[in-house]
């Protein structure tokens, strides 16, 4: 967990490499079976040429950050604001930086408000986020 | 959950899919976690059990053949932890069903509870359907 909590703090980054088998798992894990995250042959017949990994697999790894950084705070606390810009792919390297925009004071309550950006290898934006955590 | 998926067609604003519960048992988070490639401890991930509601939904509609549906945004807040082995009842309905040219868009609006019927979490997902 951060030990201090102050305007402009980054939080550790993480990076992941999405692959196949990893969506599969997702996908047993969530009961989303969608093929155009399973099915190859499927989703090579799309505009989208292949299969892509669950949005919710990528907005867990910020989930992953806020909790690092926050704790249980985050869990029990949290609010997280997500768009899914453009498709991770099996194949992909995704690095997720995020860093603490502002910290701000209400009713004796402290909140921590948190941006996030997850880019793959090209640098394409896979994901923007934004969150907000009690402290 | 109900036998027949409802279709995007019958689907209207104000329509509530059937409520799922599930049971978040240690295998379920065991093979989230693996998914998910992190770490865990006692209490539920909260994004496994937005999962879990995002997958009652998917389960009961079904989309014309050679559809896609993408997840365009997210939005959640949490309220409180949930202990692994908790049971969780999920419940998600159509706050705005949007077509713009060959461009579907569906934003659903979820609520889980647990077994007390404490709110666990809330949130807006929008999701786009290319037809």
């Amino acid at each position: 967990m951060l030990t201090e909590i102050q305007e402009g703090k980054a939080l550790n980054p993480v990076v992941k490499h999405i692959t196949q088998e990893k969506i599969n798992l997702y996908a047993e894990a969530s009961g989303d079976f969608n093929p155009i995250h399973v099915d190859e042959s499927f989703a090579a017949k799309t505009p989208l040429g292949g299969t892509i990994a669950h949005g919710m697999l990528n907005l867990a790894y910020v989930s992953e950050m806020m909790t690092s950084a926050f704790g249980r705070g985050w869990s029990s606390e949290g609010k997280l604001r997500a768009k899914f810009k453009e498709p991770a792919r099996p194949g992909d390297t995704l690095t997720i930086n995020g860093k603490i925009g502002c910290v701000e004071q209400k009713d004796d309550v402290s909140y921590a408000n948190c941006s996030f950006e997850c880019r793959n290898q090209k640098g394409e934006t896979i994901v923007t986020a934004e969150a907000i955590v009690k402290f | 959950m109900s036998d027949k998926a409802i279709t995007y067609e019958e689907l209207s604003v104000g329509y509530k899919f059937p409520p799922a519960i599930y049971e978040l048992s240690a295998s379920l988070v065991s093979k989230y976690l693996k998914a998910v490639d992190s770490a865990g401890d006692e209490f539920v991930p909260p994004l496994a059990i937005t999962a879990c509601a995002i997958a009652a939904m998917t389960g009961s509609f079904s989309l014309p053949s050679g559809t896609i549906a993408i997840h365009a945004s997210q939005e959640l807040e949490f309220f409180k932890l949930v202990p692994i082995g908790a049971t969780i009842e999920c419940h998600i309905r159509v706050a705005q069903k949007i077509t713009r040219g060959k461009m579907g868009m569906l934003i659903l609006e979820l609520e889980v509870f647990d077994k007390g019927k404490e709110k666990v979490q809330s949130g807006r997902a929008t999701i786009a359907l290319p037809t």
